[in-house]
């Protein structure tokens, strides 16, 4: 059975404290600056990169880390089987792997041959067979590492469902080249686009075990490198203390076992330091006025203001970085009536909630829930949207949300029940402020509300993701897509089958049959085209419902300093890719 | 107050000429002459007294000034990139990024800091001095009972406190069972909780040396109760120093407010609160100062004014007091 996929914790988290200011956005009105990606090549050699961050690194095992911050990291140090290019962020192409994924004619059996001549780091300092990869995957299973998309992606693998660590007897290793995966379900090419996440990054099995079997694993702490990059450490391959400082300080060096011959990274830095724990406001001044600095978190609003008019070339705005939405609580009333969700969503000026983040520099305008980029987004409605009356106008249009009053029963265009409304959003701007603006919208159409404005983790671990909380409006909510397929943007998020009494991934506690029964058949849809007609069908279905309300396409801002040739990972959130990014 | 040395003569001489003139005052009239002749107890009375009328009277004062509500988003005040515009003729002191009239905001917070203010420290009055009479009274079991709760009480951390049972209340049916819900009324009683007990341990301080005063002995002697006493001998006996120590208080509850709402357990939003107000604006003063430092300046005067009257009302009621 599937897990929530959390991704969407760590787009928030990034945005919330990122975007004080304005800015996990998206759009077209400023093309040029999607349009002129940098892909790095004939950068120069050498130097030294900061990142300035206020969030630590939430874990450095590949088997557990899932945040935005952490893969910008590990996408350095470590080498999944397949990876986007910073620059595309679409097609996956081999990178531990020798090969583009061979699929069986029935879909049932994964092959990925791995290249040879790929070293581990020290400590470990031997080649790489696919036997690491292996026991990478099946310690994701293990409580101990209990990694959060496992069994998501991996649980149609044969044996995966009885999991707990050891070795899956539907992951084959016919020689050291070679993986094989045999699975239960056709679904052989959706896994093969998984593998960019970290969880297929080799593990040696002889030196994580005696780490895995603590509770939980500290193999995060002994790191073992296979990409072009380390973690600085001790003899013993400790980087506790060493390279790593939690809440201070991390430190990538080469990693002199990495051979340019296995890679195409061009690697030209010779060092990354992180600098952990100061404000973004002030973080912010420093790289735009620095050198060698990027920024890790989200920058203010004013930040971005200014980056935009003073140093265009020093501020990046990643398309593509996920999508926001609110949240109605379909399962209790008021909004088990799905024209009082309507006229909520025809009333919202999604437009303002844009502007106070920054206005059109920072995203687009949300009209449905796959975004741009993702496989399926022009076919749920692409720019124009899907249609829906109520999310026709981006200003909010109070004739035809009271018309929606009129159709649930008030009829005079205003709610008149005597519940509070529960609604919980993010503290801090500018997430606070688009909450104050949901919350106004819904005083202005007769509830009444109580707004609390809490943490991130908070908001998703205490009421959000709670159903027996019974929140009804959760305005600040966001989703990134794990890898380009539209399954990982809807699945979790709507699938009746995805609502669980906490980490519950369905926030507005959607469970329509038929949108259940379309995503099930969505899952084992084969085939760019045919996938990308099924989802958008589905995304279609789930914004007629009402169920959330689409308002914003985020497009990432990212800032660095001037000296900075920042390579953008389109497919996380445009964080300057370190394997590529390079000094002037 | 700060009344020099000559200030201070002229008013003995002034008290002499009274007295040698056979003119007798009431104890509250002499209070008063002294108060009157401290200027800047006066000027701070005077503030507080317009604060007042202003928070009672927000939605006139704010219609006055031509403003909009408190809570009207204007989308059309801020710029293209969200950010608020500064101020204007249309809003005097700018608006903040939702298009909220900062100048509305303000007048409306000081209901929020004058009604926490006094009814927090009304009720830590109230508790404080109950608790203050019973234990300096009846001395013994009970005094060694409440004075190691105040002292229990005061070695809690104030804001961790205050945070933790103001987030455990704020939403929902609040808690235990409802009693403690959320907004100002939970704020109100947070910060009830934790000033009540300088006012026990002042109180329990003067009744132990009241109980042991002639007039006490005489009331006793005579048959009277202890309640009587309590109620008629003693509790008229600390007016001056609760007037004094509440008006000191005041301003620390108001402060806690801000706090609170700073730390974004106090109030909570849309409603205005100067707390709230300077905590939004600190990611961006840099470059939108106004919607710090117009709150910030009221919050400021609010607690000088305060803390001025008390310091006035202290010499005017106590003009033998060591300052």
């Amino acid at each position: 059975m599937p897990r929530p996929v959390k991704r969407a914790l760590p787009l928030l988290a990034l945005c919330t404290a990122v975007l004080a200011l304005g800015a996990c956005g998206s759009s077209n009105n400023d093309g040029g600056a999607a349009a002129t990606v940098d892909n790095g090549s004939g950068g120069q050699r050498g130097g030294t990169l900061t990142l300035l961050t206020s969030q630590d690194i939430q874990s450095l095992d590949p088997g557990i880390t899932y945040g935005s911050l952490d893969l910008n990291l590990l996408s350095s140090a470590v080498r999944t089987l397949y990876a986007y290019a910073p620059d595309n962020p679409t097609d996956i192409q081999p990178d531990l792997a020798a090969s583009a994924p061979q699929v069986s004619p029935d879909g049932k059996t994964l092959t990925v041959r791995i290249r040879s001549g790929v070293k581990f780091g020290p400590p470990v300092n031997r080649e790489v067979t696919s036997r690491d990869v292996k026991y990478a995957i099946e310690r994701g299973f293990n409580p101990h590492v209990a990694n959060p998309y496992a069994s998501t992606y991996y649980g149609d693998v044969v044996g995966a469902d009885r999991a707990t660590g050891g070795p899956i007897a539907g992951i084959k290793t016919p020689d050291n080249q070679t993986i094989v995966f045999e699975l239960t379900r056709p679904t052989a090419s959706l896994l093969a686009q998984a593998t960019v996440l970290p969880l297929s990054a080799p593990v040696p099995p002889e030196y994580a075990k005696p780490l895995d079997a603590k509770s939980p694993s500290t193999y995060g702490n002994h790191l073992v490198s296979s990409g072009p990059y380390m973690i600085s450490a001790d003899r013993d391959g400790d980087v506790l203390g060493n390279g790593y400082v939690p809440g201070r300080s991390l430190r990538l060096v080469r990693n002199p076992n990495w051979s340019a011959a296995t890679d195409d990274r061009p690697a030209y830095l010779n060092e990354v330091d992180f600098r952990i724990g100061g404000s973004p406001t002030v973080s912010g001044r420093q790289v735009l006025a620095g050198d060698g600095l990027v920024l890790g978190d989200s920058p203010t609003p004013a930040l971005v203001k200014k980056a935009y008019q003073t140093a265009r070339d020093q501020i990046f705005f990643s398309p593509g970085a996920g999508s926001r939405y609110a949240a109605l609580n379909t399962a209790i009333p008021p909004f088990d009536d799905a024209n009082l969700r309507k006229a909520v969503s025809a009333a919202l000026d999604r437009e303002q909630m844009r502007r106070i983040r920054g206005g059109e520099i920072v995203g687009e305008i949300a009209s449905h829930f796959l975004y741009p980029g993702v496989l399926g987004f022009e076919e749920g409605g692409g720019q124009d949207g899907t249609g829906a009356d109520f999310l026709e106008n981006p200003q909010g249009d109070r004739a035809l949300a009271e018309r929606y009053m009129r159709a649930a029963g008030y009829a005079d265009g205003r709610y008149t029940g005597d519940e509070t409304l529960q609604i919980v959003g993010l503290a801090g701007a500018p997430d606070s402020n688009d909450a104050q603006i949901v919350d106004q919208t819904l005083q202005d159409l007769g509830f009444k509300t109580q707004l609390k404005l809490v943490d991130v983790s908070v908001m998703y671990g205490r009421f959000c993701g709670v159903p027996r909380a019974r929140v009804h409006v959760c305005p600040n909510l966001g989703w990134i897509r794990d890898f380009a397929d539209p399954q990982t943007v809807l699945n979790p998020a709507f699938n009746g089958n995805f609502i669980f009494p906490e980490n519950n991934p369905n926030w507005p506690q959607l469970n329509d049959p038929a949108i259940n029964r379309a995503m099930a058949r969505g899952e084992l849809t084969v085939g760019d085209q045919a996938r990308a007609d099924a989802w958008g069908a589905i995304d279609r279905q789930v914004t007629a419902t009402g169920a959330a309300i689409p308002w914003l396409w985020d497009r990432q801002p990212n800032v660095f300093s001037a000296d900075v040739r920042c390579v953008p990972e389109l497919w996380n959130q445009g964080h300057c890719d370190f394997a590529y990014t390079s000094l002037k | 107050m700060s009344v020099g040395a000559p200030g201070l003569l002229a008013q003995e001489e002034r008290y002499e000429r009274d007295f040698s003139a056979g003119v007798a005052r009431s104890p509250w009239q002499l209070f008063w002459r002294r108060l009157r002749s401290d200027r800047v107890a006066m000027v701070a009375l005077g503030v507080i007294v317009v604060l007042v009328l202003v928070a009672l009277l927000a939605p006139l004062v704010v219609k006055l000034a031509g403003a909009p509500g408190p809570n009207v988003q204007d989308r059309n005040a801020t710029d293209m990139f969200g950010a608020p515009i500064g101020p204007t003729g249309d809003h005097w002191f700018g608006v903040d990024p939702l298009g909220r009239d900062v100048f509305a905001r303000t007048v409306y917070g000081a209901r929020v800091s004058l009604l926490v203010g006094i009814v927090g420290t009304g009720i830590a009055v109230l508790v404080g001095v109950t608790v203050g009479l019973v234990a300096g009274y009846y001395r013994g079991w009970v005094d060694t009972l409440l004075s190691r709760l105040v002292d229990v009480v005061l070695s809690f951390p104030v804001l961790l406190l205050g945070i933790g049972i103001a987030s455990a209340c704020s939403l929902g049916n609040g808690c235990v069972s409802g009693v403690i819900t959320p907004g100002v009324r939970t704020v109100i009683l947070v910060i009830a909780l934790v000033t009540w007990t300088s006012i026990a341990r002042v109180v329990r301080g003067q009744v132990l040396s009241l109980r042991e005063r002639e007039f006490v002995v005489a009331a006793r002697s005579l048959g009277a109760s202890n309640r009587r006493i309590v109620v008629r001998e003693i509790l008229p006996n600390l007016t001056a120093p609760l007037i004094v120590y509440s008006s000191l208080l005041l301003p620390q509850t108001i402060l806690l407010e801000a706090a609170l709402s700073f730390l974004g357990v106090g109030v909570s939003p849309p409603t205005a609160s100067w707390g709230w107000m300077i905590a939004d604006a600190s990611d961006n003063f840099d470059t939108q100062w106004w919607y710090m430092v117009f709150p910030g300046a009221a919050l400021l005067l609010t607690v000088l004014a305060f803390n001025l009257l008390g310091d006035g009302l202290r010499d005017a009621l106590d003009p033998r007091a060591e300052r």
